[in-house]
């Protein structure tokens, strides 16, 4: 009697144990990258650039060694409002400085919270004295995913 | 897969019912011939788990208890309810957060066990409707990011606390326990309950991973399941059927 019920007890926590963790699945939602076009000033279109050495304000590790694209992501700090990335165009050094909002997105258990950002307008070039950029505009604000252009950079 | 498992356990209950019923029924030695009624009302439950009180101390949470009752009013058939009220601090993989909730559960069990004369335990089935209302506070969390850049951790606890209150959650359960008279009109018990998530409400960029009486919730599966160890006391109601026993 006392040995069936001891069965039957293990065999209910049998199940309980074969429930089945929450995973986060590849290719679910993730914190995006802001994505920088490259704009010739007087052409007004996109153009490729050649850059080197990006990495952060404070950072000693560098990001892209070299680029040459007309296209750039950049991942955002997210436990700040601000990132600044230094941006070097033929020994003209240049500070990208992006300003944002973070709004963290609840996705399910297993995945967590991802971040978005909304752009401020006051993102700017910090030493804008001899620079290379010369303007920087939004065009998307909001960071939701990788696929729109947020800013281009004009030079 | 799960399915499958849950098939087995229920056809497992029965198998069990079957072997119960192999036991000698020694009714007739019985001097007193009680009358069979229809409604037979003679005996209340009360009891206490034991569990949750000493799971939320030791785990430092606010006291967390249960109430159960149950009236019987067929010979193997008792209306049975618990309430509880539970503070539970949880971790989970991404976000950790504070549960506090009160649950209500009414329903029935069923006992399957044919006791020999004098003896009064139960091996039963049973179902409940059970409702809970609850906060869900979550503490700290992490961001998922795959670019590791700038952060060499992603916890966020710095952040004010958030706090979903006022959730709602509905579910039934399926339960099977077993009662033993221990000291005369003491009961210990244990029941097993799997739980089948019917509603909740969804909080605001966030959703219930847990509900107080319901226990773990998952994201795409509506079970889950939980347990109680009860002290009970039986109160008789029934005061001539007792007098006339010896």
């Amino acid at each position: 009697m006392i040995l069936r019920s001891i069965k039957l007890i293990l065999l209910f926590f049998l199940i309980i144990s074969c429930e089945k963790d929450d995973i986060c699945l590849e290719g679910s939602a993730n914190t995006n990258r802001i994505t920088i076009g490259f704009m010739n000033n007087e052409t007004e279109s996109l153009t490729s650039i050649s850059l080197i050495n990006i990495r952060g304000v404070k950072k000693d590790s560098i990001i892209h060694e070299t680029i040459n694209t007309d296209q750039l992501k950049l991942p955002l700090n997210i436990s700040s409002n601000k990132t600044d990335y230094i941006l070097n165009y033929n020994d003209i050094i240049d500070t990208l400085s992006i300003k944002y909002r973070a709004i963290h997105e609840y996705l399910n258990r297993g995945c967590g919270f991802i971040s978005n950002f909304i752009l401020d307008s006051s993102t700017e070039n910090i030493n804008n004295n001899h620079g290379w950029i010369k303007e920087i505009s939004i065009v998307k604000d909001s960071i939701f995913n990788e696929e729109k252009t947020n800013l281009y950079i004009h030079f | 897969m799960k399915k499958k498992q849950i098939y087995i356990f229920i056809f497992s209950l029965f198998t069990t019912t079957n072997i119960v019923g192999q036991e000698i029924i020694n009714k007739d030695n019985d001097s007193v011939a009680t009358k069979k009624k229809l409604l037979n009302v003679d005996k209340l439950n009360i009891g206490l788990d034991l569990y949750k009180p000493i799971y939320s101390n030791l785990n430092n949470d606010n006291l967390s208890y249960e109430i159960v009752a149950s009236l019987r009013i067929f010979e193997n058939f008792s209306i049975a309810s618990e309430i509880g009220s539970q503070d539970k601090y949880i971790e989970d993989e991404n976000v950790n957060f504070t549960s506090t909730g009160e649950y209500f559960k009414l329903g029935f069990d069923y006992n399957l066990f044919n006791n020999w004369t004098g003896m009064d335990n139960s091996i039963y089935l049973g179902m409940r409707y059970a409702t809970s209302s609850f906060n869900n506070k979550i503490d700290s969390y992490t961001l998922r990011n795959p670019n590791s850049y700038w952060s060499d951790n992603n916890v966020f606890n710095n952040y004010q606390t958030i706090n979903h209150s006022n959730q709602n959650g509905d579910w039934i359960e399926f339960l099977v326990g077993i009662k033993v008279e221990t000291i005369k009109n003491f009961y210990l018990g244990i029941s097993l309950r799997l739980n089948r998530l019917l509603s909740n409400t969804i909080p605001n960029n966030f959703s219930n991973l847990y509900i107080p009486g319901f226990n773990k919730v998952t994201d795409d599966n509506s079970w889950g399941s939980g347990f109680n160890y009860t002290l009970t006391y039986s109160l008789p109601l029934n005061f001539n059927k007792k007098a006339s026993k010896k």
